[in-house]
């Protein structure tokens, strides 16, 4: 069944390898083409996975299609095998139909770029990569492809070389992403030491048996798996490495630092949702950290300048969002809120990148203004985007941001507190984003700069979004009962129309609020900010975080290495080794003073042995 | 056929002492061709090799000393064969390396060939004391070649390699003598034959002598924390063709003799020492990781990751499981692979800057684009990446860890201290790899070029099974594994009148 599936793998490595070895002979109008044709291809073939399923309700049960037999020793085996269900085409939708959008984008968006090629290499190589992820059959590929979506991701996070702070943003990305993946791999050590196999059908078949709830063994394997979840989507305490990816290109953040790549761990969550539901602590503790990510990051989005970092922070807390709804149970409804996300924060992160090109590569958004006039497509659907955000009612993000919010407090692991703190959240979602709208394209330009609109190959994948932000709200009840099978069960729509209304209000609160400070008057801006000084200057400064890691993880880490080579390599242990040696010799020496070649001291010497010898046989 | 490959670069080393010190062109051909020719044996001998067959093949049988029943006897296994075309492999591209080399070509060449041929052997023999003889050949034309041609302080180092190794072997050559007395006493039967002695079922008492008399020898050659210390010291003064052998073939020659004699030996002294030795492994895994994050010099930075890994391999062995071992030897192949192409990386930046100080220079890849892509492939395999062949390694060895029973005790911990060690290659790496090639150019001199078609040569194998193994180890492990089982199953036939105390008189 389902082998021609491979496909959707084999076109984009197709395409990176192709690119990589030939990219620089070829011209940049057919780079540039057979970059999106081959994530284009995916795409197309994932619809025809996705038609046969929805055609025909018993291939939902998912199918399992190998390619050959990647290693056996002692009792492990395993296959290199592609699982097609529901979920893995869900997210495959995703991952090429956003891709494709992004691909064709960046053509315009990369135009100037030297190393055309290499871009479009790397941004194949993802493609491949998250689909491996997306596509696994068990475990071990899982990380595997969780592995290489972390290496495209580090790629291009430092794809401009020769830039000191994206060479140093990738090696952070990189580097807590390896943290995340040792965890990982030692959740797989368990699963495979408790369950002999690593497939997952096999292990949610036999997890029920193997386990009991909240058994140690379960916890723990939830909890690592949880290690890789979190830093792969930027949840607190493995979320530093985000912002900081906002380094790379613009379409790099749109497509994996916003759509695909950070939703990674969403995803292994709903995947794993019946190890899950095994651990019903764990469970809360990804509600928590979900809820408490969402407003801390948005705290810090409602004070940065530089347009991408607070799309950036708006990400992660969107990601908060999907914790939380997987955290109570409500599956289908993270992965809703996760393609709906998908749609506007790509729409958002490629307004903003085009919002870049047009006014010669300026990010701050004190830079900026009045863009309105001078970029009106970017404009529109920029406002679009910022309203599904915002979760306007019947924008995209209204829908499923709803649902959650509804969900934190009515399903059977929810309680008032998530509820609370999630429209919070809401209203601080609606305050950043519009505090970024308003900066950006109204009232007076406040430099020279004669910013100017895109080229219609980057506003057309723009339109193409804010489309489907406006839309896809209206298809939740289709993705529930498409996920259903998956989830075995559908997702209640709990009535209550006192919270409900609190739930949209709070994201108009939040726009409201962004209205009255940036657009009557900067007295009152000023005077806030006074007040708020010290609260401020920790929003600013992202809490300290990374100031706090240095000392205590990254400095003590390399005064620690520095010190054992001193101390306990040269002093210690070689040194040792050393006096071994120097020792020898010294008795050495100290004997071959007797061999001194003076007659009178052999007599003596034998003498005394004489002696010594008799009054042992004497005395004994 | 296993006799030919020892023997080609062994005469050779001999002939290459009658050729005229001036005909370079003879030597480069002689000295190419052999180490060439033993490849090639080596790959035909890769494709003869029945994988079913979990023994020994193309054994081969001379008297040597007849008298003490001592044999001409070697033969391969799933374990040793692919030790032996890595070693064939790393000796080729070390020697191919340095045919530019201008002073004292021959001697050093000849050095270079007995090196490989005392390496091979040592994979090969399966007579206690031709491996003991092949063992002590191996470090002769190290001495020399390190105390000849090395940089820095080279006699300090070499006259510690030498003195450390010599101290194991020596009792190793106690160990054979003795274990081989001891089967004359059962049996009257005098024999050196290692197939037959790992039937022999030693009383635990003379095991634990016998164990750690074999085991100093191996562990320090490996190098197993903390009998490490001479290895910074000779790497750091090695020069890089030798350092390639060094590195990529003679470092597994412990771990291979672990495997070999070790554990099918003595059974009940590797249960009682092996969680203390695995922790000693354990520990080196972090140690040497650790250290290699603080360094800027890039030889020595590979040479303490190399104590990392070689390390994971140690530990892999002492997990005691199919999984664990296996991955220990597909790990000294991947090991040999990219810790050899990481010290090619060295010596041909070392080349073009002038120096190997990280600080020194930055921002290559602009002007190495090729280099660029290599480095960048290796750098991965050797952080291990999932889907390269360090990780498939990696992953194996810590997988037997994790279910070894005789591990058990600290399992969790072990894993705990690899994945660290995980965390810590990918920051070191990066540091060289960044450090080295990325960031605005800094310091670089004028007319810096690419890599040469003779170099990208060298790299290009490595490369391609760097990529290779990771997407299909099949036909790697699947040759051992085999092995790994009837080794970790070998029965005890033989079994001696319990109660000879032959313990204690140390």
């Amino acid at each position: 069944m389902f082998s021609y599936c491979w496909i959707i793998l084999f076109a984009p490595i197709a395409g990176f390898t192709i690119l990589s070895w030939y990219g620089n002979r070829m011209s940049r109008e057919r780079v540039g083409m057979f970059g999106c044709a081959t994530v284009g291809l995916s795409f197309l073939v994932t619809l025809v996975a996705l038609s046969e399923l929805l055609l025909d309700a018993e291939k939902q049960k998912g199918a399992v299609s190998t390619l050959y037999n990647w290693v056996t020793a002692g009792s492990f085996s395993l296959n290199l095998s592609i699982l097609i269900d529901p979920l893995s085409v869900f997210m495959l939708l995703i991952v090429t139909g956003v891709g494709f959008v992004i691909h064709v984008y960046s053509i315009g968006y990369m135009r100037e770029d030297p190393e055309y090629s290499r871009f479009f290499a790397y941004m194949n190589l993802f493609i491949f990569s998250m689909s491996v992820l997306v596509m696994a059959a068990d475990f071990f590929f899982l990380i595997v492809g969780w592995a290489l979506v972390g290496l495209a991701s580090y790629l291009l996070i430092g794809f401009w070389k020769e830039k000191t702070s994206a060479v140093l943003a990738a090696r952070k990305a990189f580097v807590m992403n390896v943290i995340g993946d040792v965890g990982m791999i030692i959740a797989a050590f368990m699963i495979f030491d408790h369950l002999g196999t690593l497939n997952f059908l096999d292990v949610f078949t036999l997890a029920g048996e193997a386990f009991r709830p909240n058994d140690d063994a379960i916890l723990l394997i939830t909890l690592f798996l949880l290690v890789g979840a979190f830093a792969k989507s930027a949840q607190i305490p493995l979320h530093t490495w985000l912002p900081d990816a906002m380094e790379g290109p613009t379409p790099v953040s749109a497509l994996i630092h916003a759509a695909t790549m950070v939703t990674a761990g969403v995803y292994l969550v709903a995947r794993c949702h019946v190890l899950y539901e095994l651990a019903p602590y764990t469970m809360y503790l990804i509600a928590t950290v979900g809820v408490v990510t969402a407003i801390f990051a948005g705290s810090m989005g409602m004070v940065q300048y530089d347009i991408k970092r607070v799309i950036a922070y708006s990400t992660m807390s969107q990601l908060g969002y999907m914790f939380l709804a997987a955290g109570v149970g409500m599956y289908s409804i993270a992965m809703f809120h996760l393609m709906t996300h998908a749609f506007f924060k790509a729409l958002l992160f490629l307004g903003a990148g085009s919002v870049i090109h047009g006014s010669n590569d300026e990010q701050d958004i004190r830079q900026m203004g009045g863009l309105r006039q001078a970029m009106p497509i970017t404009h529109i659907t920029f406002l679009i985007g910022s309203l599904a955000l915002a979760g306007f009612p019947l924008t995209s993000g209204f829908f499923s941001k709803e649902a959650i919010i509804i969900n934190a407090y009515h399903s059977d692991m929810g309680n008032i507190v998530f509820w609370a703190i999630a429209v919070l959240g809401a209203a601080m979602t609606g305050f950043y984003i519009f505090r970024v709208y308003f900066y950006t394209f109204v009232g007076q330009p406040r430099t020279s700069v004669h910013a100017h609109e895109s080229p219609p190959i980057m506003t057309a994948p723009l339109v193409l979004l804010a489309f489907f932000s406006l839309t896809v709200g209206f298809g939740g009840y289709m993705v529930d009962d498409f996920l259903a099978t998956y989830f075995g069960m559908h997702m209640p729509h709990p009535d209550d129309p006192v919270f409900e209304t609190i739930g949209v209000g709070a994201g108009l609160v939040g726009i409201a609020a962004a209205i009255v400070f940036y657009m009557t008057g900067k007295d009152r801006l000023e005077f806030i900010k006074q007040m708020l000084a010290p609260v401020y200057d920790l929003l600013f400064h992202k809490y300290y975080i990374d100031e706090i890691y240095d000392y205590l993880i990254v400095k003590p880490t390399r005064a620690t290495g520095a010190f054992m080579e001193e101390k306990v390599e040269r002093d210690g242990i070689d040194m040792a080794v050393d006096q071994v040696g120097t020792q020898v010799r010294e008795v050495s020496r100290v004997i071959s003073l007797w061999q001194s070649g003076k007659v009178r001291t052999y007599a003596f010497n034998m003498i005394v042995g004489v002696v010594i010898i008799l009054m042992f046989v004497v005395f004994q | 056929m296993l006799t030919l490959i020892v023997l080609i670069p062994l005469v050779a080393a001999l002939g290459l002492l009658f050729v005229n010190k001036e005909a370079t062109g003879a030597i480069r051909n002689l000295s190419v061709g052999a180490s060439g020719l033993s490849l090639l044996i080596s790959l035909v001998l890769l494709l003869r090799f029945d994988t079913a067959d979990p023994g020994m093949q193309f054994v081969t049988t001379l008297a040597w000393v007849p008298m003490l029943h001592i044999n001409y006897q070697v033969g391969v296994d799933g374990i040793s064969l692919w030790l032996v075309v890595l070693t064939a492999f790393i000796s080729f591209i070390a020697v191919y390396f340095s045919l530019d080399r201008k002073e004292s070509l021959r001697n050093f060449m000849a050095l270079m060939l007995a090196l490989e041929a005392g390496t091979l052997g040592v994979f090969v023999a399966l007579d206690m004391v031709l491996f003991y003889v092949f063992w002590e050949l191996m470090l002769v034309p190290t001495y020399f070649l390190i105390g000849i041609w090395g940089e820095g302080r080279r006699i300090y180092a070499t006259t510690k390699f030498v003195l450390y190794t010599l101290v194991g072997s020596l009792l190793m050559l106690v160990g054979i003598l003795w274990l081989s007395l001891i089967h004359f006493e059962a049996t009257h039967e005098l024999t050196f034959d290692i197939q037959t002695l790992v039937h022999m079922k030693i009383d635990p008492a003379v095991q634990f002598w016998l164990f750690w008399f074999f085991f100093l020898a191996f562990a320090i050659k490996v190098p197993i924390f903390p009998l490490h210390s001479w290895l910074p010291h000779a790497y750091v003064a090695c020069p890089i063709p030798v350092l390639l052998i060094l590195t990529g073939a003679m470092s597994k020659t412990g771990a291979y003799g672990l495997i070999r004699f070790c554990l099918p030996l003595f059974p009940d002294a590797v249960e009682s020492f092996g969680l203390l030795i695995a922790c000693g492994a354990a520990i080196g895994i972090v140690y040497g990781a650790w250290i290699a994050v603080a360094q800027r010099d890039l030889k020595a930075l590979v040479a303490y990751s190399s104590i990392s890994h070689l390390g994971f391999i140690a530990l892999g062995v002492f997990a005691l499981n199919g999984e664990g071992i296996g991955g220990s030897v597909l790990q000294m192949v991947n090991h040999g692979i990219i810790a050899s192409a990481l010290f090619l990386i060295v010596a041909i930046l070392e080349k073009k800057m002038g120096t190997r100080n990280l600080n020194d220079f930055r921002g290559l890849s602009k002007a190495m684009p090729v280099l660029y892509g290599m480095f960048m492939l290796i750098t991965l395999a050797a952080l291990g990446l999932p889907g390269l062949n360090g990780f498939v390694g990696e992953f194996l060895i810590l997988m037997g860890v994790w279910t070894s029973h005789l591990l058990a005790d600290l399992s969790t911990t072990y894993v705990l201290m690899g994945g660290l060690a995980i965390v810590f290659a990918s920051v070191y790496m990066l540091y060289m790899f960044q450090g080295a090639m990325q960031e605005k150019p800094e310091k670089l001199p004028e007319n810096l070029t690419d890599i040469n078609r003779r170099e990208f040569g060298l790299l290009f194998p490595a490369c391609v099974l760097v990529v290779l193994i990771g997407l299909y180890p099949k036909p790697f492990i699947d040759r051992v594994a085999p092995s790994v089982e009837s080794m970790l199953t070998v029965e005890k036939t033989l079994n001696l009148h319990a109660g000879e105390d032959k313990g204690g008189h140390h």
